[in-house]
């Protein structure tokens, strides 16, 4: 499978790991990724203007004809509901007007999408099973919203490849709530609230690790856990890892490939607990 | 006082009409995960918006406490995406020249993809932290993290087609 891949601009910074991973993980399965030319920002949640928005998502989509995949949530709730709005003549025609190579349509697909697909059943590319591996799977918002493939309040699809993977999904309540990250910059204390509430609801129920398929959910989670921590005096340590990261972990790819030295809770101990199991 | 009514349908033009029919449900209240830190709720600023009450809709904390989840939007009984109208508002603040470290934030942002076509965290953390001192020891702490990481982006990276993007961002802003 051939497919065109929009890293999105956190794979240049602070989703690095994302991107390796994703990248390992594509090439395990055998998936021939295409690096979108030339590629722009797509506004993330910080450009409110709906058109120019879509004008910015479209110039990104416009530059193939495959189907786009991205690891990034925001990257892919925005080119969706763009693709969605371009669906309206007149919308269209104003954007169209102003681009370079003009829209004509698109697909877009999430990494994690991508991947449960190209897992069957006890594949055996699964040389390490993630046995007994309670996982939190972390939603977020914009994976399924605005409403498209998934739910926007009840999605299965990461506890799908969690299972898929062999390992357990624990029940999380808060796996669709906002983490706060879009307005951490200038309203820290509002995002940093609610980024511990997740942390702790996840430890509650007694996860191992997190699981997000978001660089913003991610950063919050994780680079900021030790700040949390401090803050609040709650211990959690819980590491978070991508779903590329995670996936990566049972097709029996390496640390290094996987970025796994780049998270700030280290996931080592986990990702020895998980051979360990294995050997028993 | 009679509200401002060009105010009014220019809410509605960027927003969709349907704003029109919302029956004050406060669904979109419930669901907001910072509704606790709001004034006006979102429920409220939508009848704001609806009254042509523009001073109060603008200048508030509310558009800068959304979060973009968009589940008052999925959830909305009279398909209003919420989220929509705080953008709307967002808009004609940014427009109207809005001053404060929030809009700063969007306006440094949608500048930086105009001159490079990517975002570059510091450069962007850098620039907003000139206009908003205070942030400084949460980038600090964030910095201290991610730099020995190596997740730190240290040079801009620049996309050839940065006359396009200037172009999208320019002219359909018009619209």
């Amino acid at each position: 499978m051939k497919l065109a891949y929009y890293p999105g601009c956190v794979s240049q910074s602070t989703g690095k790991e994302m991107d390796a991973s994703t990248r390992a993980v594509s090439a395990a399965l055998g998936i021939e990724l295409v690096e979108l030319p030339d590629w722009n920002c797509c506004g993330a949640t910080h450009v409110s203007h709906e058109l120019v928005a879509t004008g910015l998502a479209a110039r990104n989509m416009a530059q193939t004809d495959l189907p786009i995949m991205t690891s990034c949530s925001i990257c892919y709730s925005n080119l969706r509901a763009a693709a969605l709005r371009l669906e309206e003549p007149d919308t269209r025609e104003k954007v169209n007007a102003v681009l370079d190579k003009k829209y004509s349509g698109a697909k877009i697909r999430h990494a994690l999408d991508v991947i449960l697909e190209a897992l069957t059943e006890n594949d055996e590319r699964i040389v390490v099973p993630l046995k007994e591996l309670r996982v939190a799977p972390y939603y977020g918002c914009l994976l399924t919203r605005p409403a498209g493939l998934y739910s926007p309040e009840f999605p299965t699809i990461l506890e799908k490849l969690i299972k898929r993977l062999q390992a357990e999904p624990v029940d999380f309540r808060l796996k669709t709530v906002c983490c706060g990250g879009p307005i951490f910059m200038p309203q820290e204390k509002a995002a940093e609230d609610i980024a511990l509430k997740i942390l702790s609801e996840a430890k509650k129920a007694g996860a191992e690790v997190i699981v997000t398929v978001c660089p913003l959910c991610h950063l919050m989670l994780d680079a900021k856990q030790k700040v949390l921590e401090q803050k609040h005096g709650e211990k959690i340590g819980i590491p978070v890892l991508y779903v590329t990261q995670l996936a990566g972990i049972a097709l029996g790819l390496g640390p290094e490939e996987l970025g796994l030295f780049m998270n700030s809770v280290s996931p080592m101990a986990m990702v020895e607990r998980v051979y360990v199991r294995l050997s028993e | 006082m009679p509200g401002d009514e060009p105010f009014k349908q220019e809410v509605l033009r960027l927003a969709g009409p349907e704003v029109l029919t919302c029956i004050q449900c406060g669904t979109c209240s419930a669901s907001c995960p910072t509704a606790n830190l709001m004034n006006p709720s979102i429920r409220r600023l939508i009848k704001l918006c609806l009254e042509g009450k523009k001073e109060e809709a603008l200048h508030n904390e509310t558009l800068w406490l959304c979060t973009s989840c968009l589940l008052c939007t999925v959830r909305c009984p009279r398909g209003i995406r919420p989220k929509a109208v705080v953008s709307a508002l967002k808009d004609i603040a940014e427009r109207t020249g809005l001053q404060g470290k929030d809009a700063a934030y969007e306006k440094f942002f949608l500048e930086q993809i105009k001159d490079y076509g990517r975002i570059a965290e510091l450069a962007l953390t850098a620039k907003f932290l000139l206009v908003f001192p205070q942030g400084v020891v949460q980038s600090m702490q964030m910095g201290l993290e991610l730099l020995p990481r190596g997740k730190i982006g240290l040079e801009i990276e620049k996309i050839k087609g940065r006359d396009e993007v200037k172009r999208i961002i320019e002219e359909l802003w018009k619209e």
